[in-house]
């Protein structure tokens, strides 16, 4: 599984610090061969530990996000690919400057105690053709490398070359020139697909927020095609990085970056992470990219145009309330769908429960990102709380009740958030406040969740496990 | 400086009163030889070491600071911090360290040799320079109050835009944070002005531009530097603090401001910083190679000007800090090339030193073997830099431990061995002990080989993807071994610096165990101008005024060459020296009123904070020290002059008197009128004083 290179890095690296605390443990080894307490011995004994380290870090596990081993995305590879020239580059230079430090110390290096008042070496303080050299060997150098390194970015920023597909969408066939816009925003990514000219329910044009298809944590594409990313933020400055399909881009708000591109040439899962500083909860917000082959792509846009499917009874119920009736709940789904709308529809949109209570105007005042996500297809979904938690267990493919009921119970515990409002003035909040859920409301909103959306396969649930 | 030498004409007539008491409130300070003398010194090399002292104990707080972020990094899931206070920690840590412990590191090595390597007898404006201290300290001190106030700065040193504004930053660490550093960034600016003035104007005959020592380069280039960098700061912190505390809309995004403003203005700022950190650290080894090389500098002119050329260089390469902020194409590409030259004066310097090396006579002592580490380990640091300045390679790094592993080899392995160089070096010069060279060594391996475990395992955690800035990570990433290894060797740099401290106080006992032996005015057969005079440097400097004759003056009047060109010692290090025993040297005066004003500032930044009432006794304080400032006399007749005053006594003066005529004839050398009074400066009366300017 672990490529060759991933082993390279961590060994040469390593091994370049082992031989070198070795050379200069050498050399003080011997003049201080007296002195039982000496630095010198107890480097001797480190560099043992030092070797141990280089082994054990050949064995190191694969790290999911790892810029130079597993790339799925022919941007990472071309990258990798310049990446390791320049680090051979960088290792020839460091060894030829570490070399000559190290012959001028073995060579011309005098013990203080011999030190003789009237020797003196050439007073050499200048030297032409030197220092001719010494400005152009390193121009020469960064000539040729920044020459390529000009090729290598016109290549990844030139122009796209995104190729329409043809996709179904709501029953009609749409040339979509797959773009996604990526929204960052205090601690969790959205990404929104628009196809055009898609003719939509009145219901869902109206309450939409912006996109034919809203997802949180998790982007879907299809596979083997270039995809453009309009990087942009809610509120604070995010980036959004898939090591293994490409670099990162900020999500800068109010800025619409420039064209960012991503493609995946196989199916499978890929992780994400924000670098971009932004906060409380800054290492808790992740996203993972997931690559479908095109069928299974098509598949995943139909079921996210629908809305949540519910039994003939809820259904019923659901229209009721819609319409402004009170009945008591009967079972659980009923129960679940009147806790939502009184409790999280004020902020979270789940399509066919609660369209009606949810618009983009009533979240903003509420939340300062002005979002929060839409759990319609929640169990369509690898991961949530930021793409921290698993929806689903890698290893049994059971859905992941407990953390739902725990994050449910108060999402503080699951995810460090500001629970509090911003100020006495500004009574928006920024994160998942603990609701005061019981246990029964819990449980049954854990029913609904699980019921929302179509459960993605089991390829893709045990590719969303790390390690 | 002339006139601080020469004794002032003073009429019996004068009035001593209005000097002694400006505003009738405070009489001038005397110096007693009690710990007061320190409130108010104006001489360089006591600041210069309350500068180091200062710097030292913010080092351990941000220390433990690091040590607090790496043992919650130790293991997956740390819980030591919580998220709160792990980012106030990393964001203080970094504050820490480059405002408050390198900064004002290398202020304190310049402070206390710069007038010592061009042969001056003190700054250009003593009390200028006591003023930049206190205002350093007591803006250190005021942004660290933040942690016992609710908090330390959460948004990273950085703190970017708009994640600085109140809403996603509450508390009033960023406040601290935004009036903390315009408290500090203005005694760099007070201090850049002071060394600019002192090294152009005050050096002695002789000491033209190409002579000074490469040290002296280097902060001159660094002084300019901060002179225009800092002001980019300043403005883009007064924004930041009006937009916190006035509701301004600089950085407001909900209206319509544009967060990549901050970071313009604050890479045009943090970029020339990072050369602002490293160059004193080049100076520093610049000097400490040659000496235990036994050779000149190789390439001196080539040293000069690849740190000039540094310093324009550095001007042009900001934007590498936004490759992935989405600021187009053309512009990453600009920059990513101008980035990647810059390693070409940087590389000419490595180079240089290796050839001064190369060929000489090298004593290992503990200062050259810092010394030698900062040349192996910048190299790493330039070298990692070069792979940012690959903009698409950047994309994958920037803001991963790639780029802590990266900014560390140069900071710490840079900058901080170089002033650990230097501490070594000039210990002797400053406080008249050596260190002891055996603990210094302990100090030496465990630092650098601590260093290497902590920062070179950050490497590869930051190709392997592991994020800056992040306060846990998950098991499973990879992550686990190499952050524990990097833990550990945290504490193996805890370990080494410990031993520092330690050596401090155990070096002193050995010397007075051994009855105190002076180590004379050059232990370690060097080069330039501050070890011609007596160790620990006596509060005149030099007894006399220095002609220079070239580079390496000092060098040169110890040896000489022999008919077959042969290098041959024609005289000791102390017939060449002066013993500090002149007598005759009258000194600026000290005072109160640098560190009355200083301490105004801290007191009008609480009340931005809290209450603006609170602004009125600091705004109070602050005049009171410029009005007091202005009154007082720069000079005070009736002080004691160096040890023991001889006004009426002409005959001792003859030989200065001489000097100051010499000088007089050197048109370079020719001060404007009655201001920027330098070496040759003819006769000064009461008006025309050393401080002139300054009122």
């Amino acid at each position: 599984m672990t490529d060759d290179r991933s082993r390279d890095l961590p060994s040469v690296q390593t091994l370049g610090q082992a031989s070198q605390a070795r050379l200069t443990m050498s050399k003080t080894a011997e003049r201080n061969r007296m002195l039982s307490t000496s630095p010198a011995r107890f480097l001797k004994r480190g560099a043992g530990l030092v070797a141990l380290a280089v082994v054990l870090a050949a064995c190191a596990s694969d790290a999911e996000l790892n810029t130079r081993a597993d790339l799925a995305g022919p941007e990472a590879i071309q990258i990798e690919n310049f990446t390791t020239w320049i680090l051979i580059v960088t290792y020839v230079v460091f060894a030829l400057v570490m070399g000559a430090t190290f012959w001028a110390w073995h060579k011309y290096r005098i013990k203080t105690d011999d030190y003789e008042d009237d020797e003196f070496p050439a007073q050499i303080d200048h030297n032409t053709t030197a220092e001719i050299l010494f400005n152009g060997i390193p121009i020469a150098i960064l000539v040729v490398v920044g020459f390529f390194t000009f090729l290598l970015h016109w290549e990844l920023n030139g122009e796209n070359d995104v190729n329409p597909i043809t996709v179904d969408v709501a029953g009609q066939a749409i040339d979509w020139e797959p773009e996604i816009v990526v929204v960052g925003q205090q601690w969790w990514w959205e990404y929104q697909y628009h196809f055009g000219d898609v003719e939509l329910t009145a219901q869902r044009v109206e309450n939409l927020p912006n996109a034919d298809i809203t997802t949180a944590t998790q982007m879907v594409i299809p596979v083997g095609q270039e995809i453009e990313l309009e990087v942009t933020s809610r509120d604070v400055i995010h980036s959004h990085w898939i090591p293994a399909l490409n670099g990162k881009r900020d999500a800068v708000p109010g800025r619409q970056s420039a064209p960012w591109k991503i493609q995946a040439d196989e199916p499978g899962v890929f992780f994400g992470q924000c670098t971009e500083f932004c906060g409380l909860s800054h290492s808790r917000m992740r996203m993972q990219v997931i690559a479908l082959e095109m069928p299974e792509f098509q598949a995943w846009v139909s079921a996210q145009m629908q809305g949540v499917a519910l039994d003939a009874e809820t259904q019923a119920y659901v229209d009721q309330l819609v319409a402004g009736d009170t009945p008591a709940p009967e079972n659980s789904s009923q129960r679940a769908v009147a806790t939502f709308r009184g409790k999280c529809a004020s902020c979270h949109l789940l399509e066919g429960v609660a369209d009606d209570l949810w618009s983009a105007e009533r979240v903003a005042e509420q939340l300062v990102s002005g979002a929060a996500p839409n759990l319609t297809h929640f169990a369509s979904r690898t991961t949530f709380a930021g793409g921290i938690v698993n929806v689903y267990d890698p290893d049994t493919g059971d859905f992941n009740e407990n953390d739902l009921r725990a994050w449910l119970r108060n999402p503080a515990d699951i995810k460090a958030n500001f629970t509090e409002p911003v100020s006495a003035d500004d009574p928006r909040l920024r994160g998942m406040p603990n609701l005061n859920l019981t246990t029964e409301e819990v449980d049954d909103l854990v029913g609904l969740l699980e019921a929302a959306g179509e459960r993605p396969s089991d390829f893709i649930i045990q590719e969303t496990g790390v390690e | 400086m002339a006139i601080i030498e020469r004794p002032l004409a003073i009429g019996p007539g004068d009035s001593a009163e209005t000097v002694k008491r400006p505003l009738g409130s405070l009489t001038r300070p005397q110096q007693t030889g009690s710990w007061k003398d320190w409130l108010s010194t104006v001489d360089h090399k006591k600041i210069g070491i309350m500068y180091g002292v200062t710097a030292m104990f913010f080092f351990v707080i941000g220390g433990a600071e690091a040590l607090l972020i790496r043992i919650q990094l130790a293991t997956p899931n740390g819980t030591l911090l919580s998220p709160e206070v792990y980012n106030q920690v990393f964001t203080m840590h970094g504050v820490t360290m480059i405002f408050l412990v390198i900064m004002p590191l290398a202020a304190a090595f310049a402070n206390y040799l710069l007038p010592l390597q061009i042969g001056a007898r003190d700054v250009a404006f003593p009390r200028m320079n006591a003023l930049s201290f206190w205002i350093f300290l007591f803006g250190g001190v005021f942004l660290n109050t933040s942690w016992l106030l609710g908090g330390g700065a959460d948004g990273g040193w950085f703190n970017y835009a708009p994640n600085s504004s109140v809403t996603f930053s509450p508390t009033h660490g960023i406040d601290f944070y935004a009036l903390g550093l315009q408290i500090t960034g203005l005694a760099s600016l007070v201090s850049a002005i002071n060394l600019i003035v002192t090294v152009l104007n005050m050096r002695p005959k002789g000491m033209s531009l190409f002579r000074m020592p490469v040290f002296t380069w280097m902060n001159l280039v660094v002084q300019f530097l901060l002179l225009f960098a800092v002001p980019v700061i300043s403005i883009a912190l007064f924004q930041l603090t009006f937009d916190r505390l006035f509701g301004a809309n600089f950085f407001n995004t909900e209206a319509g401001a544009d967060p990549l403003l901050w970071q313009h203005l604050f890479w045009i700022f943090g970029h020339p910083e990072v050369y602002i950190l490293i160059l004193p650290s080049f100076g520093i080894i610049s000097e400490v190679i040659p000496t235990f090389s036994r050779k000149p500098i190789f390439g001196y002119r080539a040293m000069v000007f690849s740190g000039i050329a540094i310093g324009f260089m550095g001007w042009g390469v900001w934007a590498h800090h936004m490759f992935v902020s989405g600021i187009g194409p053309i512009s990453v590409i600009a920059f990513s090339i101008s980035t990647m030259f810059i390693a070409v004066p940087t590389g000419v310097k490595i180079l240089n030193w290796l050839a001064t090396i190369w060929g000489g006579k090298l004593r290992f002592t503990t200062a050259m073997l810092f010394a030698v580490g900062v040349v192996s380990m910048f190299t790493i640091g330039g070298l990692s830099g070069v792979t940012h300045s690959i903009a698409p390679a950047d994309t994958q790094q920037t803001d991963t431990y790639y780029i802590v592993a990266h900014f560390h080899y140069v900071i710490f392995g840079g900058a901080l061995l170089g002033i650990f160089s230097g501490f070594y070096f000039w210990w002797p010069k400053m406080f008249g002990y050596m260190l002891n060279e055996r603990v210094g060594k302990w100090n030496f391996w465990l630092q650098i080989v601590g260093f290497n475990v902590t920062f070179g395992p950050m490497h590869i955690l930051g190709l392997q993807g592991m994020s800056r800035r992040i306060d846990t990570y998950d098991a499973g990433f990879g992550f686990e071994f190499w952050n524990l290894i990097a833990s550990i060797g945290a504490f193996i740099i805890a370990a080494g610096i410990a031993i520092f401290f330690w050596n401090i106080s155990y070096s002193r006992k050995q010397w007075k165990k051994a009855g105190m032996p002076n180590p004379g005015p050059d232990p370690w057969d060097a080069r330039s101008l501050e070890w011609m005079t007596a160790s620990p440097c006596p509060e005149h400097n030099f007894d006399e005024e220095i002609t220079v004759e070239g580079p390496d003056e000092f060098w040169h009047r110890k040896y000489g060459e022999d008919e077959h060109g042969n290098i041959v010692r024609i005289a000791t290090a102390e017939e060449v020296a002066h013993d500090g025993s002149n007598t005759n040297v009258h000194l600026p005066s000290p005072s109160y009123f640098p560190i009355i004003l200083a301490l105004g500032l801290p007191i009008v930044a609480y009340g931005l904070i809290y209450s603006l009432w609170l602004c009125i006794p600091g705004a109070a304080l602050i005049v009171y020290g410029i009005v007091g400032w202005i009154f007082e006399h720069p000079d005070d007749p009736n002080a004691a002059h160096g040890h023991d005053d001889h006004h009426d006594d002409g005959d001792d003066h003859a030989e200065l008197d001489a000097g100051d005529e010499q000088a007089e004839l050197e048109p370079a050398e020719e001060p404007e009128e009655g201001e920027l009074v330098g070496a040759g400066a003819p006769m000064l009366n009461d008006e025309s004083v050393t401080e002139g300017t300054e009122a």
